[in-house]
């Protein structure tokens, strides 16, 4: 199996074990992947503000360049996945391709629209397939407790996400976590907005945010919050101490990337995976699942 | 088919009020609507279930309320479709807004904010005699804004006024955007420079909750977007709110960032949003930065230049280009 | 206590325009509706409103005299007259207060073809015309500051003699019960269309003000004149606007033909409502139909057109029937949708002459589908009810003003009324369960007025309909109100709702049973033609202290158009 990777800013810069552990998740369940040469950021909705022109224009460009590769998209972020999906969804539109094709022919790029694009969540459940996972598991996850996390771009809007067409997508994290032994704890802040994109904008709110959501899931009794989506990470992880901080409450829940996740099943060791990268400690969750730190 | 229909309750009338759930067994067939199986309970089972409802066919805007945890027009939501594998559905009042009993919630939040808008035309006066000359295709554009019927649902779902209730919200945002691109409504400067305000259009975080809730096709958080491209277009004034400062300049730099080099630089996006005196600001980011340089995750303070920004340049340049030729 | 010059009852098109009127003039002005106002239902008015304008080749008199041809020369022609003329104005009215209405490429206002008319003058926001004219007519309210009582039921009229001097309302979020006074009291409480089953009405057309006016001693007029619209889904009967038919949308039976080529082959599908109602209704009873209906069939019309200018209605046929009119006919029949008659006013929207032509009740105004000018007659144009309210909420308005200006409030027992209200009420929560379900008890009375008054009518049918109507009457003093709380007790309202219904079905029935010929949507195949001779004139019914009803007369008034043969 095969895909053009499309590992996107985060993995790249803020979060580096999300690379990392994707890379050597991907080895072990025989996923190949050819890394897009040349790709840029999808703009993360923000682009599409100020000039959605643009936006699209790189996203096609982006597309191209993986046509040219013949090989559908794996994306490894909920923002990459849900901005690519709805600029795929606009250039559909022939017209509105034809005015872009027409900007990137002089780079000698053109898209011809219908481009798979894919989060390795997906991936995991219609590809790869769960029976799949669970005989290549080789530690049960059972006695751990993981909340799904999904981040807004993976869930709406879910015409463009094509969740119609496949309905497992609407709770494809809980499969997985529970093919991997683990049980799914079901919180109401799953789909809601984790608040990074207003961190500079309004930090008091994207704290209020940050905390009930991570106070939600520790209440719950969970070891850690799973997500396919770094930036959703970014900021539960990250500004968890200070959003606990401004709520009065203690809390401290680790955030985990998918593919930690999935490799700690598939008997990696924590550094390969990453888990001593985290800003709250994975320690107890990474010894839970018996991984070694 | 029976459907078990469980009902979230609140009595007023009660000494010490406190909602529950109560379930009801109702026969519906396949193309009944949520509100055909609450009429149904309340006119044959429980008369004491309060919810407002009017005109059954998507219009009046009355009968929003939450099924299995998301807001929906009820007359407009087939229950066969929300029923889970024990022919279960849940059914509560509409989230955001404090209940008043059963499925009724208090509107008042939500029209105090939609007066703040100004909600109505301020076009260039006197009239004239005849009507305002308008472009069809603007008009057009304002009939998918109209179609709001104030129901309510994107309010219900949205996540920022979970947090905070001074957000204007969707609802109201929408509206305001309605007047903001009504070309025969004149008072643009004075609206954007409102809605730039704390609790105002940069509060929004584009988790697009409103958009799957609004069952209008209205997609409030897009109306929200263009808001922000046309305030920042019109390089309307921040005002006093820092927060549509970092907004305007979080999304200029971001562009300049990606139009630069190809990928984002979390760092410099930072640095350059805040503005790089922005002592107090920067100070407050430290400990996150320490925590993860400590975990050897800091952004590399000099990104390397993506294969290809050649092309990536040129295309941000020919695009401005051609932005520049338009306006003119 | 609570106390306005000018009270409108009712939060719609007709309430709205009036309050917004007085609000303008700076008069002590409030509204009271049991919704809120938004949620009314001058939102399901689809398809647009009538004006000539001049400037466009349209002449106001053409207008009119489609207007009386369309009543069947039972519209009062001086009432229509004055709609007409002033429909010009008031349309740029409400295009100065926002209304976006669709436009040429001039930028100028478009318009489209509409039933019954010999020209295109219908103006129109895609086919939600009623809610884009609703919500920006609110956003005048709040501009105005506009006092309203939000979500409050009015329960009755507080009289002294013939003089109204205000109204009892419960409050429904307390269930607290106020008097409001006021030196006039507009009625602007919509139709009455939940009186039948099915119906394109809201739930809550009951005609609450028709029956608060008819028990205060005003007449209800014409109340025979309950108009059915040609497409109403099948099934829940919600309403499928006519402009699909003025964009150019086909009527076919089961073999696929376009019928209407039978009865009106110049207006087609375009003929006055009450004769395609007809034509259906003949086609599905000589077995053309399929399944109790006829097909809509919008097809080549194009998705393009059908999106921009039908939208609403392709999304309520795909929610409630699975049916993409972009791809298929949407089964449809007729269903009632329109209240022509109701209380009887003059031109200024009173409910009693200044001169004592006929008697009703001072101080009282109506305007709107409540009210009847009679601009209707026996049959309205599609397009002329959105015109009716502008029209009539705003003269109304006017002419409550001027009579707040001139007389002191009622003097009246704040306590006294309040209480004798709350004892009513407290009876419907006495009763004990052996009695019938509210909703029950209306779904009989909806049924028997359906089956007894509806496309045709005859003298039988009808009778059997009022015997069974006047029957409930027992049966609803002992209805049983489930919900014995105070706060937002929809169960109890409800209750009180019914009974104005069964006054307004009474009352209906009454007047069929009267109009001994058939006129517009009155149609008989006992007495098939119309009679004008014995019937150029107005039923007024009147009702007395105990259940008894009077009839009276009142003939048309003609201006300028004497009746002649209508053929479409």
């Amino acid at each position: 199996m095969k895909f053009t990777f499309f590992p996107g800013c985060v993995s790249r810069g803020g979060a580096p074990e999300l690379y990392q552990s994707t890379v050597a998740v991907a080895e072990k369940i025989g996923i190949e992947l050819e890394e897009i040469e040349g790709w840029s950021c999808t703009g993360a909705g923000a682009l599409q503000e100020s000039n959605p022109l643009l936006g699209d224009t790189l996203n096609a460009r982006n597309f191209a360049l993986a046509q040219r590769m013949g090989l559908p998209i794996m994306t490894i972020c909920s923002t990459c996945q849900g901005v690519m999906a709805q600029a795929k969804v606009k250039l559909e539109d022939e017209e509105y391709r034809a005015e872009i094709n027409e900007i990137l022919a002089t780079e000698g790029l053109e898209y011809t629209g219908g481009i798979e694009v894919k989060h390795m969540l997906w991936i995991m459940v219609e590809d790869i397939g769960l029976d799949k996972i669970k005989s290549l598991a080789v530690r049960s996850l059972d006695g751990v407790f993981l909340a799904p996390f999904y981040g807004c771009y993976i869930v709406r809007p879910s015409a463009a996400l094509e969740y119609d067409e496949h309905p497992q997508r609407k709770v494809a994290l809980e499969l997985v976590i529970k093919a991997l032994g683990a049980t799914a704890v079901d919180n109401d802040g799953k789909t809601r907005c984790c608040g990074f994109p207003i961190l500079t904008i309004n930090e008091k709110n994207s704290l209020a945010m940050v905390a009930k959501h991570t106070g939600e899931a520790q209440d719950l009794g969970a070891d850690a919050m799973v997500t396919p989506c770094p930036l959703c990470h970014l900021n539960l992880d990250g500004f968890q101490a200070k959003a606990a901080k401004q709520m009065g409450k203690q809390i401290n829940v680790p955030i985990l990337h998918l593919p930690q996740v999935i490799g700690a099943a598939l008997g990696m060791d924590g550094p390969s995976l990453g888990l001593n990268k985290h800003i709250i400690s994975a320690f107890d969750v990474a010894m839970k699942m018996g991984v070694r730190v | 088919m029976q459907a078990n229909v469980n009902v979230r309750r609140f009595n007023p009338d009660e000494e010490a009020p406190k909602s529950y759930n109560q379930e009801y067994q109702v026969e519906v067939d396949e193309n009944f609507t949520v509100l055909d199986t609450l009429i149904k309970v309340r006119e044959e089972i429980d008369g004491s279930l309060a919810l407002r409802c009017s005109c059954r066919a998507s219009i009046c805007g009355s009968c929003a309320v939450r099924v299995n945890g998301h807001a929906v027009l009820a007359c407009k939501t087939h229950v066969s479709e929300h029923l889970s594998e024990d022919d279960s559905v849940s059914i509560e009042p509409a989230g955001n807004l404090p209940v008043i009993k059963d499925l009724v919630v208090d509107l008042n939040p939500f029209w105090d904010k939609i007066r703040a808008v100004e909600p109505y035309m301020q076009p260039s006066l006197p009239e004239p005699e005849a009507e305002y000359l308008a472009p069809n295709d603007v008009m057009l554009h304002l009939v998918d804004v109209m179609g709001c019927i104030m129901c309510g649902a994107c309010v219900s779902d949205c996540t920022v006024l979970e947090v905070d209730k001074n957000f204007l919200g969707p609802a109201a945002l929408a509206k305001a955007y309605r007047f903001v691109a009504d070309t025969r409504d004149v008072e643009d400067d004075k609206r954007l420079r409102m809605y730039n305000a704390y609790g105002g259009m940069w509060d929004c975080t584009r988790c697009g909750e409103c958009v799957t809730a609004c069952p209008k096709g209205v997609a409030p958080m897009e109306r929200i977007m263009a808001l922000r491209e046309k305030a920042m277009e019109a390089k309307i004034p921040t005002g006093s709110y820092d927060g549509a400062a970092y907004g305007y300049r979080h999304s200029q730099v971001f562009e300049d960032i990606i139009s630069h080099s190809g990928r984002l630089d979390e760092t410099k996006l930072v640095i350059k949003t805040l503005g790089l005196f922005n002592i107090p600001k920067m100070l407050g980011l430290v400990p996150v930065a320490m925590n993860a340089a400590f975990r050897r995750k800091m952004p590399p303070l000099l990104h390397p230049a993506v294969p290809g920004v050649g092309q990536i340049r040129r295309i941000a340049a020919r695009i401005s280009a051609n932005k520049r030729k338009a306006a003119k | 206590m609570y106390s306005h010059d000018v009270l409108v009852l009712g939060a719609g098109l007709a309430g709205m325009r009036a309050a917004l009127e007085a609000a303008k003039s700076g008069a002590n002005v409030a509204m009271l509706s049991k919704v809120y106002p938004v949620r009314s239902h001058s939102n399901a008015a689809q398809g647009g409103i009538n004006a000539a304008l001049t400037d466009r080749g349209d002449d106001w008199t053409d207008h009119a005299y489609d207007t009386v041809k369309g009543s069947d020369f039972l519209g009062d022609q001086d009432a229509i007259e004055v709609m007409c003329r002033e429909a010009g104005q008031e349309l740029i009215n409400l295009e100065h207060m926002g209304v976006i209405f669709n436009r040429d490429e001039e930028g100028h206002l478009g318009t489209r073809a509409f039933g019954g008319q010999r020209k295109a003058r219908t103006f129109f926001v895609a086919d939600i015309t009623g809610q884009a004219i609703l919500h920006v007519m609110f956003e005048q309210i709040l501009k105005y500051n506009v006092r309203v009582y939000d979500e409050w039921y009015a329960t009755n009229l507080i009289m002294d003699g013939n003089r109204c001097g205000g109204v009892v309302a419960m409050e429904m979020r307390t269930g607290e019960v106020h008097a409001i006074q006021a030196k006039a009291t507009i009625l602007a409480t919509g139709g009455s269309g939940r009186v039948f089953e099915p119906s394109t009405n809201a739930l809550i057309c009951s005609g609450d003000g028709m029956s608060l006016a008819y028990r205060a001693g005003a007449p209800l007029m014409d109340m025979e004149m309950v108009q059915y619209h040609p497409t109403t889904l099948k099934g829940s009967g919600v309403l499928l606007t006519e402009g699909a038919r003025g964009e150019g949308a086909f009527l076919i039976n089961n073999k696929g033909e376009r019928f209407m080529e039978k009865y009106a082959p110049n207006m087609m599908e375009l003929a006055s409502r009450d004769v395609v109602s007809r034509a259906e209704t003949t086609e599905i009873e000589a077995g053309f139909g399929i399944d109790g209906c006829v097909l809509l069939d919008c097809r080549h019309l194009g998705a393009a057109k059908i999106m921009e200018r039908l939208s609403y209605i392709h999304e309520v046929s795909m929610d409630l029937v699975g049916v993409d009119i972009t791809k298929d006919p949407v089964p449809i029949r007729p269903g009632v949708h329109y209240q022509m008659g109701g209380i009887k006013t003059d031109i200024d929207g009173r409910c009693w002459d200044p001169s004592g032509g006929w008697k009703g009740v001072e101080g009282l105004f109506a305007a709107g589908e409540t009210a009847c000018v009679s601009v209707h007659g026996g049959n309205r144009l599609g397009a002329n009810s959105l015109l009716d309210t502008v029209i009539f909420g705003r003269r109304s308005a006017i002419g409550a003003m001027e009579y707040a200006n001139k007389n002191n409030h009622l003097d009246f027992s704040e306590s006294d009324w309040v209480n004798s209200e709350k004892a009513k009420m407290q009876g419907f929560l006495d009763n004990d369960d052996s009695g019938d379900l509210v909703a029950k008890l209306r779904m009989d009375m909806a049924v028997a007025m359906d089956k007894g008054l509806g496309v045709y009518r005859t003298e039988d049918d009808m009778q059997e309909a009022l015997t069974a109507v006047q029957g409930m009457r027992e049966r609803y003093k002992k209805v049983v109100v489930q919900d014995k709380g105070k706060s937002f007790n929809t169960n109890l309202i409800f209750a009180m709702e019914l009974g104005c219904m069964l006054d307004c079905a009474e009352a209906i029935a009454i007047g069929g049973i009267e109009r001994k010929e058939s006129r517009g949507a009155h149609s008989r195949t006992d007495y098939t033609t119309r009679d004008d001779e014995n019937w150029m004139k107005h039923i007024l019914l009147r009702k007395g202290a105990g259940d008894e009803v009077t009839k009276e007369y009142m003939p048309i008034v003609v201006t300028q158009w004497q009746p002649e043969e209508r053929k479409y």
